[in-house]
């Protein structure tokens, strides 16, 4: 007919890539033109490099927040990258033709507004102005949209719409007939199929820039007949009979500023990817599907290279499997296709006949050997240099100084860091390896980037080591891209999240966190931003416990500071503040009921270990400080006895007056909530120094006896939580102790301890649950 | 031909109509041994077409593809293992199978603790045996044994309660496809359309483990439980008006309603939840199979056909159900009351009336 060849295909089809190279053969063509943003075509050389490895993507992004990102997929069976590489194979001009990626996320935007728009229309119950247009209104009527097409087809065959495809396209042999099949089945789609307006319309407008394009390169002196167009084989009619988009029309294409890049791409993303068109359910079969198109058996070897591979991969999770047993599957699917009427057998029959042989009827036994052979962990690769974004290229040059780089893989990896210097080693960057591999990946995790996750310490009396799981995945390079609009380094990126992040930051709960961060992150502009964010915060923060915690996370800095080679001396004067707050307000804070009190003496506990490990917090004054706390009768009895204990572990409390303090506390007429609640706190520290003392046991044991019924249930709450978390061994030489007391044999006594509780007991015991605890 | 007063007939004769019309509209190839092409025993077994005027009814409402699997395993001289919770159709596919491909679903071995070798293979009538000696008449073939001389497929029954051995003489058969009679210094090779359907229970109390050798041996498919309410409802209601045209039961077919009723009140015990997720129930011990539901409405009609006034009421219901559910006293009749109170009492007033009868019940 002599205008331009329109080949109609289904993108990621491994048989459309197929003929397409046929065809190529065949025409002969000066220029091809292919379905992809035209503003990307100076991307394609990268993609036809000899380094470079499929799956990969081309992403375009906005430059201004909010960020949004369109992706165009590729592997190495799409059409539109087997056009691209024979374009580049034959010397030919190949260019893309669809609108610029700028329109396409206008577009988007637009759309997203619309929705948003209807959205609150339906509420307010108002129409929306399209509705007066005419016509249904975007997913008013979901029955003749093209998904609600593949429904019905779906229906009509009983099989998926992926299955239907590759039984009755994929697996055509004769050029003509592929050919003639997916031009008729976009044409009857496009007849069946009535989206909602606005896809309609961007359908419309994309086929007017493409013929647009088409007519420009006529214009320009190529034969018509000697054009090769790559499309979605739904545009073929729609390019046949459209106009030219005229330059007004052009003009008025809303755009939003973007850039692009091309990024690795990997299966698992593609086969996660739903819809038409945006990706493919089993990546690593239609890889298949194309070696076999290509090797010389052709596409009837595929059968046997799934089945196999699918028991190998069995066998590798530890399975069994018997060639006999593989050859039945195989068998078996044969009989499926004959059944359905195809020529070969389809991923969905390889599968179920995988699974009623080798999985023993259950897909689950089978579902780890499948994932690997139809999805698979193949991730792409992009050669050196290729053009990326600064924090881009910035982050691949870090990962390879820093030698992460055996950690880009889709498999989960492990990461011990030791963060002390080396000492043996020559080069001071090679003495803080470690310590920098720990930065970078903190300013990772920063930017929240997911690469690296952290692991909890393993170590308990040390600091000195990080662990880390590794894992890689496409989202990560997206996210890595997306940073860029943070700054132009991995490190400027992080340092502009964390001050966003502290300006926002309205307690110093937040602001800690932020600083120590920062402090992870080896950054010590931000860390110092952080403090004196910090710092006004802390003026107005009065809750204890709030004051405690943070300033135990600011002694941890100072402690280990010089572990990731910070200066920690801006610190000291902040937690010096931070203490004396803590201080001036702790008493009151002991005013508290009792389910406030484990806050409190979680405090008390953080203050004394801060005063302990810094010299520079004064020592007197806390001591008379836990001496007033313990000696009050009008504080909650629990923190009392708490800085009871924490004045006899650190030797400030004396005999007399622990003697003395006990027999007050637990002396007749002593209510038993109080009495109980004080030894409760006692009991929270420093136990072998109870342990060791027979009289605290023998006053315990004559306020008990002389307690009546009721006080005594009430007593035993506290008591048994106080003991809740003794070890056995404690319990063991407390058993000495009564057994010392009630003069029984010490075995006995332990017995009684240790043993479960009797059905008889564990009643009792748990009818004091419901036990009224208002008016404590 | 055949004697309408038996209780329950072979699935051959029961559709007759249906096999015969397929048969004779046949237009692909059949395999040898076959009665039908498997695209035939597919539209048998999977129903809701009609063939030169007789309409085929659906035998196994389930996975049209599952099907397609078990006719493929038998087309492939394979074996086919049927697996699944009790009531899930096993035997019946099993049946609906062997009358399709063989027009004769009879040669079954059931298979319980006591099942023998000699019932998998052959045993002799020793009146004749010690007259005669060994020779042909004397024995008794099983039905494996005859469905290998015909060609046609033998039906094993609950394969998981036979002990092991019983298990393993079946792996020879199924490997060598032959059977010696070393008495007779007889060689029976099985000729081309044998195969062997078996059935098996997962959950089930004093079941054998099979060994790796003779699974290996089948083609397994996991019968599931329905997957939806109405796809259950549909099974249950056209069971019942088969089994009660065939029992003469003198009852009313009951309402949707009342199978609504049935089949919610087992699912949502069956799954431990209530149909919209929300609520959380304690699971009963007993399975509530599909088929149990079945059972149970026609116990029902049976109830109502006999002592009350043909329509299935709710006390008949209510009777019928504590029956089902409460199979383990104590525990049980904690988790029906839990239900009644909890779920069935808060369904409003379509549920009251049965809510009342089932209530009375249990005090």
């Amino acid at each position: 007919m002599g205008g331009p060849v329109l080949f109609g295909v289904r993108h990621l089809s491994p048989g459309a890539a197929y003929h397409l190279r046929r065809a190529l053969d065949e025409a002969q063509p000066r220029l091809v033109l292919v379905e992809g943003p035209s503003d990307l075509n100076g991307q394609t050389h990268w993609l036809c490099h000899p380094d470079t490895q499929f799956p990969a993507a081309i992403m375009a992004y906005t430059i201004t927040p909010p960020v949004r990102t369109i992706l165009y997929p590729f592997a190495v069976y799409s059409p539109e990258i087997q056009a691209i590489l024979w374009a580049h194979a034959h010397g030919v001009e190949c260019r893309f033709m669809d609108l610029p990626s700028p329109v396409f996320l206008a577009l988007q935007a637009a759309a997203e507004e619309r929705a948003l728009a209807e959205e609150d229309g339906e509420e307010r119950g108002e129409d929306v102005p399209e509705a007066a247009s005419g016509g249904p209104l975007p997913g008013k009527d979901p029955a003749l949209t093209t998904e609600a097409i593949y429904h019905r087809l779906e229906s009509l065959t009983g099989e998926d719409h992926d299955t239907f495809w590759e039984r009755t396209f994929e697996q055509l042999e004769a050029p003509e007939e592929y050919r003639a099949a997916c031009n008729t089945f976009g044409i009857q789609l496009r007849e069946a199929a009535q989206d909602n307006i606005a896809r309609t319309a961007e359908n419309l407008v994309r086929e007017a820039y493409m013929k647009r394009v088409i007519q420009d390169a006529i214009d320009s002196g190529v034969p018509a007949e000697r054009i090769f167009c790559v499309c979605g084989a739904f545009h073929v009619q729609g390019l046949e009979t459209c106009q030219p988009m005229t330059d007004s029309e052009m003009e008025s294409l809303p755009r939003l500023d973007s850039a692009a890049t091309l990024m690795p791409y990997s299966y698992f993303r593609l086969s996660s990817r739903s819809g038409y068109g945006a990706g493919n359910r089993a990546p690593a079969y239609f890889e298949i599907l194309w070696d076999a198109m290509n090797g010389g058996k052709g596409i009837g070897e595929a059968p046997c290279l799934y089945l196999t591979r699918l028991a190998a991969a069995h066998r590798g999770t530890g399975n069994l499997v018997s060639s006999a047993e593989v050859i039945e599957a195989a068998r078996l699917a044969e009989v499926l296709r004959a059944m359905r009427g195809s020529r070969y057998p389809t991923l969905q029959d390889l599968r179920d006949a995988a699974v009623a042989t080798m999985g023993h009827g259950r897909f689950s036994e089978l579902s780890l050997a499948a994932a690997d052979t139809e999805i698979g962990k193949k991730i792409g690769f992009l050669p050196e240099g290729v053009s990326r974004t600064s924090v881009q290229e910035d982050f691949y040059r870090q990962l390879k100084a820093l030698r992460l780089d055996k950690f880009r893989s889709p498999e989960l990896q492990r990461l011990d860091l030791d963060l002390r210097e080396k000492l043996t080693v020559k080069s001071r960057d090679a003495a803080l390896g470690d310590l920098r591999r720990s930065f970078f990946l903190h300013r990772l995790r920063v930017l929240n980037i997911q690469f690296a996750r952290r692991l909890p310490s393993r170590q308990r009396e040390a600091n000195w080591g990080e662990y880390w799981e590794m894992r890689w995945t496409p989202e990560a390079e997206i996210e890595v891209v997306e940073s860029s609009l943070l700054g132009d380094t991995i490190e400027g990126a992080a340092a502009f999240a964390l001050k966003e992040r502290a300006g926002a930051s309205s307690s110093i709960a937040q602001a800690a966190a932020i600083f120590s961060d920062a402090f992870l992150c080896g950054m010590p502009e931000a860390a110092k931003h952080a403090l004196s964010v910090l710092q006004g915060l802390s003026v107005d923060a009065a809750a204890l416990t709030e004051v405690a915690a943070t300033a135990e996370q600011l002694s941890l800095v100072i402690r280990y500071g010089s572990l990731r080679q910070f200066d920690a001396a801006p610190v000291v004067p902040l937690l010096e503040q931070l203490y004396l707050r803590a201080c001036l307000t702790l008493e009151d804070a002991c005013v508290c009921d009792a389910q406030a009190a484990p806050a409190v003496t979680q405090a008390i506990d953080s203050l004394n270990a801060l005063q302990l490990n810094h010299d520079f917090l004064d020592e007197g004054s806390w001591l008379s400080l836990l001496e007033r706390v313990s000696d009050r009768d009008d504080l909650n009895t629990r923190c009392s006895g708490f800085a009871m204990a924490a004045l006899l572990e650190r030797g400030a409390a004396d005999e007399n007056l622990l003697a003395r303090e006990v027999s007050r506390r637990l002396s007749p007429g002593v209510p038993a909530d109080l009495g109980a609640g004080w030894f409760e706190g006692l009991a929270g520290k420093n136990r072998y120094a109870l342990i060791a003392r027979l009289g605290l046991w023998r006053r315990l044991d004559e306020y008990l006896q002389e307690l009546d019924e009721e006080s005594f249930r009430r007593a035993l709450v506290f008591l048994r939580r106080a003991f809740a978390n003794f070890s056995p061994s404690e319990k063991n030489d407390i058993a000495e102790n009564l057994g010392e007391i009630w003069g029984v044999n010490v075995q006995q006594a332990a017995e009684a301890l240790m043993n479960d509780l009797t059905s008889a007991e564990q009643e009792v015991l748990s009818s004091l649950d419901e036990f009224d605890f208002d008016d404590i | 031909m055949s004697n309408q007063n038996v209780q329950r007939l072979p699935a051959e004769e029961l559709y007759q109509r249906e096999l015969d019309a397929l048969i004779s509209a046949e237009t692909d190839p059949v395999p040898t041994g076959w009665r039908m092409s498997p695209r035939s025993a597919l539209a048998y077994l999977t129903g809701g077409i009609s063939v030169k005027g007789v309409e085929i009814t659906p035998k196994y409402m389930g996975s049209r593809r599952l099907v397609e699997i078990a006719i493929a395993t038998l087309v492939t001289d394979r074996a086919l293992l049927l697996i699944g919770e009790p009531g899930t159709a096993k035997s019946w596919l099993s049946e609906h199978l062997s009358a399709a491909v063989n027009g004769d679903s009879t040669k079954v071995v059931q298979g319980t603790a006591g099942t023998t070798e000699e019932q998998i293979r052959y045993s002799w009538n020793y009146a004749m045996l010690i007259a005669k000696g060994p020779c042909p008449e004397a024995m008794v073939k099983s039905p494996v044994y005859r469905a290998m001389e015909t060609g046609s497929i033998a039906r094993v029954e609950e394969i998981s309660r036979c002990a092991s051995e019983v298990q393993d003489a079946l792996i020879s058969i199924l490997s060598e496809k032959r059977l010696s009679v070393p008495e007779l210094g007889l060689e029976v090779p099985a000729r081309k359309g044998f195969s062997v359907i078996a059935t098996a229970n997962t959950r089930d109390k004093g079941v054998n483990d099979m060994s790796a050798a003779l699974k290996r041996r089948f083609n397994i498919v996991v019968l599931p439980a329905p997957s939806d309410m109405a796809t259950e409802m549909e099974i249950v209601s056209t069971r019942v008006a088969q089994l009660s045209a065939g029992l003469d039961l003198s009852a009313r077919q009951p309402d949707g309603d009342v199978v609504e009723k049935v089949v919610t009140i087992f699912r949502e015990l069956r799954g431990g939840a209530t149909l919209d997720g929300k609520q959380k129930l304690k699971a009963t011990s007993g399975v509530l199979s599909t088929a149990e539901a079945i059972s149970l409405l026609a116990n029902s009609m049976a109830l109502a056909g006999s002592f009350g006034d043909g329509r299935v009421s709710d006390a008949d219901l209510a009777a019928a159900l504590q029956g089902a559910v409460v199979k383990d006293e104590d525990k049980d009749k904690l988790a029906w009351k839990e239900y009644l109170e909890n779920v069935m009492k808060k369904r409003g007033s379509a549920w009251l009336p049965l809510y009342r009868a089932c209530r009375e019940l249990n005090g």
